[in-house]
């Protein structure tokens, strides 16, 4: 299959795959400018987690009346508030207590999925990986309204979120109330990264929550170029990656993530050679 | 001179935590008042007070300027607390100073742009607007947070640690920097640092603060030999040579 066929194929018979893999792309690099800015790379990848947790849960009664969606935004936001809380305890790391619940939320994913019997176990991993190719209208769509939403938030707090980034002590004694700008981050990032891990799996919003913006930060020496490379990288690479999957007949996920991985090569090579 | 900021018997702590129980001092409108003491002692504690980030455990903060307001108070962090991972630029640091006012909604407009480009000049780092904070050096990137506390028109400015790991050059020079922001400005200064030689040369009144411990007054009645020894539990030396003040630490006061 060549290029041409496999875009048309793309268009033609998986148009939500495109849509919502670019959609989540863009979103996830933006955020993951800031994400990796604060030192919480480790935040998101907790995060994939603990939504699929939220997601095995909806196949338990009665939080099957949540639904898959419902499951995974509710205790994603939840765990992101009280991680947010556990932060300032200086007594535990924090790479610790992120590492305490991905471990915990990986673990009772799998006995909560054992005791859901009334279950197919295709349809469990296809949910859990997130099957880009069959994306659902209805899923894109929501994820659509929520990133707009998450956008406008980003855009409208974008100050006190860049000065709370920066320097945070200085914020608060300006008057920024730090613990409530940290919560509205980390829920934020919590909303994002569970809606787009039903959407596209957890492999997929891990990885673009990293690499965009590492390569954003070897390419560019300005703050708004460093998002309009992740941008970019946001929005070529899921195109990039579902075409090559499509010729090469290999899954679609990683190799949209490995075409991430090697721009970000290219970047690190770039950077090498101009210093 | 009247107080600018007044504690009376204010305890202050973290939770059930108390550091610091029943302090009493003033710091006076136009003071150059300095904050020393051992690392733990409290100092940032104290700051944290003042900025109003920590609520008193007990007792009263009050704070009186000529017009009667609420004085402006502008910040000046340790410079290692700043994260440089991403490239702001030295205008986008010292604008961060206008965020409070500007609110949620507003963008910065020319008075904004008028008011950071004045503190820039104010500090002499003009040139260096478009160019990112982490490629200055330290005493230019203190330079850049003096003007971003600067760009909120502070009736008092307080700088924590301005002079902690800088060479002898960049340290005298943000030390005259801050002294023309007294004296010319007449802003009223309040100094943190562990360097007793930096603040005893620099400041009018000092407060030395340990656990249990709070003197206040002139830098000649508190930076005393007795004092010093007593709180840094080491034989400490006070001198003067070409009319500065040098401190000296021998050993450990057990081993005397």
């Amino acid at each position: 299959m060549g290029i041409s066929d496999a875009m048309t194929t793309l268009v033609g018979e998986f148009p939500y795959a495109l849509y919502g893999s670019v959609l989540v792309g863009v979103l996830c690099a933006v955020l993951g400018v800031y994400v990796v800015a604060r030192r919480v790379v480790f935040f998101g990848a907790v995060l994939t987690q603990v939504s699929l947790l939220g997601l095995a849960l909806t196949f338990v009664p009665p939080l099957d009346v949540l639904g898959h969606t419902g499951g995974a935004l509710s205790l994603t936001a939840i765990v992101a508030l009280l991680l947010s809380g556990l932060f300032s305890d200086r007594k535990v790391p924090r790479d610790a207590v992120l590492g305490v619940v991905f471990v915990s939320a990986i673990a009772l994913r799998m006995l909560v999925l054992q005791k859901a019997q009334q279950v197919e176990v295709a349809e469990v991993e296809n949910l859990m990986r997130g099957d880009i190719l069959f994306i659902t209208p209805g899923l894109f769509l929501f994820t659509l309204l929520l990133s707009v939403a998450a956008m406008a938030f980003m855009l409208l707090l974008a100050r006190p979120f860049a000065f709370m980034g920066l320097d945070p002590e200085t914020a608060e004694a300006q008057g920024f109330r730090a613990r409530r700008w940290e919560q509205a981050f980390y829920l934020l990032i919590a909303l994002v990264v569970a809606a787009a891990t039903h959407l596209v799996g957890d492999l997929f919003v891990f990885g673009f929550l990293v690499i965009p913006p590492v390569a954003g930060l070897l390419l560019a020496k300005r703050v708004r170029g460093i998002v309009l490379v992740a941008c970019l990288m946001g929005l070529l690479c899921p195109i990039i990656g579902l075409v090559i999957a499509f010729i090469l007949d290999v899954p679609a996920t990683p190799a949209i993530v490995s075409t991430a991985a090697v721009f970000l090569l290219v970047a690190w090579i770039l950077n090498r050679s101009r210093h | 001179m009247k107080p600018l900021v007044t504690f009376e018997r204010v305890t202050l702590g973290y939770g059930r935590r108390v550091i610091q129980r029943d302090l009493t001092f003033s710091i006076e409108q136009g003071d150059y008042f300095g904050l020393v003491g051992p690392n733990g002692a409290g100092k940032t504690t104290i700051v944290r007070a003042i900025l109003g980030v920590l609520k008193p455990l007990g007792g009263e903060i009050t704070f009186q300027t000529a017009t009667g307001r609420a004085p402006v108070i502008g910040y000046v962090p340790q410079r290692d607390s700043v994260n440089l991972i991403l490239p702001y630029t030295v205008g986008e640091v010292v604008m961060m100073g206008r965020y409070r006012k500007l609110g949620l909604l507003r963008r910065p407009g020319p008075a904004d742009r008028v008011a950071v480009n004045a503190s820039l000049e104010h500090v002499g780092m003009t040139g260096a607007r478009d160019t990112p904070l982490k490629e200055l050096s330290g005493g230019q990137r203190q330079r850049v947070l003096i003007a971003r506390a600067l760009v909120t028109n502070p009736d008092l400015l307080i700088l924590d640690e301005p002079t902690n790991g800088m060479d002898l050059s960049s340290k005298s020079a943000i030390l005259d920097l801050i002294a023309r922001l007294h004296e010319e400005d007449k802003i009223t200064i309040v100094m943190v640092s562990h360097l007793l030689d930096d603040v005893a040369n620099a400041v009018r009144r000092i407060a030395i603060v340990d656990r249990d411990v709070l003197m206040v007054g002139s830098t000649g009645d508190v930076l005393t030999p007795e004092n010093l020894t007593k709180i840094y539990r080491r034989d400490v030396r006070v001198g003067t040579l070409e009319g500065s003040t040098v401190i000296l630490s021998g050993r450990r006061r057990g081993d005397l």
